[in-house]
């Protein structure tokens, strides 16, 4: 006979302990705090517990009811080898190692069949105990992978030293070899720079000597037409200025000069070499000294290379006059005494 | 040894000792219950695969606590396989990868390779479950469908059927009480 409706469905009468105990059963709670509850009134009331058997026989006849359906064979084939393994599952060994080290009692046989699929708070408490061991496993295998990375460091350390002292000895070595270097180049430098100070002052040398030589071969043309003068017209020469002359001085290393005088009369010839260039607004002036006050004879200019001659008429015999004088003096102008710089001065004969 | 010949807990103490062959010979004898209730919940033989071996995985590592002062083996053996598939149900639900059968697709499943004698207690069983089930009334019988095979909590049948949750509790806690007292004089013996 089937019932439509049963009289006693309403809840109006439903003793508060037993309210959830059907759906605990048939694993039908919803939250976690429903099911702590259960199971607590499980544990501390007899009467729920009793409630509790007669339920969980009925939802094992439920079970039962279902027909038996034959698995494939290779589901026992992996059961049995994953059973021969022996670690078929990491999580579950580190949850019973904890439960074996806990010391304690676990909790009722049906409180962790219920645990495992609608206790969430037991579950979650579950997972801090499989998270704090697996991070316990997770430093073992930490600490394994530590002591092979230093013992790993320790080798490469060897290395590493070996290849220090090799790239100390190379670094040793070319330093020896830029040191020698550098000193070769010093030397080098030197050479240089003492060949290049013999080039200039070679250069300077030879352009002094040209001078000179020009001064020297005006000078042997002037005297050779001096000399030929004197002959064919009767001159002398009476008074040579030279600077390497005895009693002859002057401010001008290179400067030379002489006078000849015509055997009869008083006609007389003046040639100076080697003078520099006067300066600015001044020019040479030829004096005789030693008759009285100075005689200003003449103001010239001098060439490129520094000569001049000058033809003029003594005022008295040379004799009567005891040295020769060139002067600079301003042009515009000459004193009656010499003050301008003296650059040649000879003694007459 | 002839393991077949040993009560559930002579095997569960052979397992204890990590004796193969003892969890052998208890597959043998519930593999195919263990398999078929996977099978009648999730009506996915290669999730029920797995969720049959999950449970003899725990029944190889925890079998050695259980004692018969826990109730009958086959009580905590298919509590454990109750939980781990509502497990699997509701995370497929909440995945929403795969939708099961209507409520009352059970009906349909075949047995598949079982023998014709398993098959016959099965049929036998199963007419007797069958029948106890059609004399609830409906209203008591759905809510431990839904409950039971389909993995849905009190307030998801409330909202599902339209009733009050308080209905809901009451009416499965009278579907148990009648269940059982229609069939544990008939099957409270076997396993």
């Amino acid at each position: 006979m089937t019932e439509t409706k049963d009289s006693m469905e309403s809840n109006d009468n439903l003793d508060p302990r037993f309210e959830n105990l059907a759906g605990y059963v048939l694993g039908a709670l919803d939250h976690a705090d429903e099911r702590s509850a259960v199971e607590n009134l499980i544990e501390n009331d007899p009467e729920v517990q009793a409630e509790f058997e007669e339920l969980s026989e009925a939802a094992n006849l439920l079970a039962t009811s279902v027909p038996p359906v034959e698995p494939p064979a290779s589901l026992k084939t992996r059961i049995m080898d994953m059973a021969g393994q022996g670690t078929p599952s990491r999580l579950v060994e580190i949850v019973n190692m904890y439960q074996k080290q806990g010391g304690r009692s676990g909790p009722p046989w049906w409180r962790r069949a219920f645990q495992s699929g609608l206790a969430v708070s037991a579950a979650a408490a579950v997972l801090v105990v499989v998270v704090g061991s697996a991070l316990s496993y997770q430093n073992n295998q930490l600490g394994n992978e530590i002591d092979t990375l230093r013992a790993n460091l320790a080798t490469e350390s060897v290395v590493v030293a070996n290849l220090q002292t090799e790239l100390s000895t190379t670094l040793s070595d070319s330093e020896n070899r830029v040191a020698t270097m550098k000193s070769e180049i010093k030397v080098m430098e030197d050479d240089f720079g003492a060949i290049t100070e013999m080039v200039v002052h070679q250069e300077e040398m030879v352009s002094q000597l040209g001078i000179v030589n020009n001064a020297l071969r005006q000078a042997l043309s002037d005297q050779n037409w001096l000399t030929y003068v004197s002959t064919k017209e009767g001159y002398q020469v009476e008074s040579w200025l030279a600077s390497n002359a005895q009693q002859v001085t002057s401010t001008e290393p290179t400067a030379s000069g002489l006078i000849a005088v015509r055997i009869v009369g008083n006609e007389a010839v003046f040639q100076v070499h080697g003078l520099p260039q006067p300066q600015s607004g001044y020019a040479y002036t030829l004096w005789l000294m030693g008759n009285g006050d100075p005689q200003p004879i003449a103001q010239f200019a001098v060439s490129e290379i520094g000569s001049a001659t000058i033809a003029f008429l003594l005022p008295q015999p040379l004799q009567f006059y005891s040295s020769v004088v060139v002067t600079q003096e301003r042009v515009d102008g000459i004193g009656v005494d010499p003050t301008g710089t003296m650059v040649l001065f000879a003694q007459t004969n | 040894m002839n393991y077949q010949g040993l009560e559930d807990l002579e095997l569960l103490a052979k397992i204890g000792e990590q004796d193969r062959q003892a969890l052998a010979a208890l597959y043998d004898r519930y593999g195919r219950r263990v398999f078929a209730l996977a099978v009648r919940m999730l009506n996915d033989p290669l999730g029920s695969e797995e969720v049959t071996q999950d449970v003899f995985m725990s029944v190889w590592r925890r079998g050695a606590s259980y004692t018969s002062k826990k109730g009958k083996f086959t009580t905590w053996l298919f509590s454990i396989t109750h939980n781990r598939t509502i497990d699997e149900l509701r995370k497929r639900r909440r995945d929403r990868s795969r939708e099961n059968a209507d409520i009352d697709d059970h009906l349909n499943i075949q047995s598949g390779d079982i023998s014709p004698a398993d098959a016959a207690v099965a049929r036998y069983e199963y007419a007797k479950i069958r029948a106890a089930m059609e004399r609830l009334p409906v209203e008591q019988k759905s809510v431990v469908e839904l409950s039971y095979f389909k993995g849905l909590t009190q307030t998801e049948i409330a909202t599902k059927t339209g009733q009050p949750l308080g209905t809901v509790k009451t009416r499965m806690r009278l579907a148990l009480k009648k269940l059982r007292t229609a069939l544990s004089a008939e099957m409270g013996a076997q396993s």
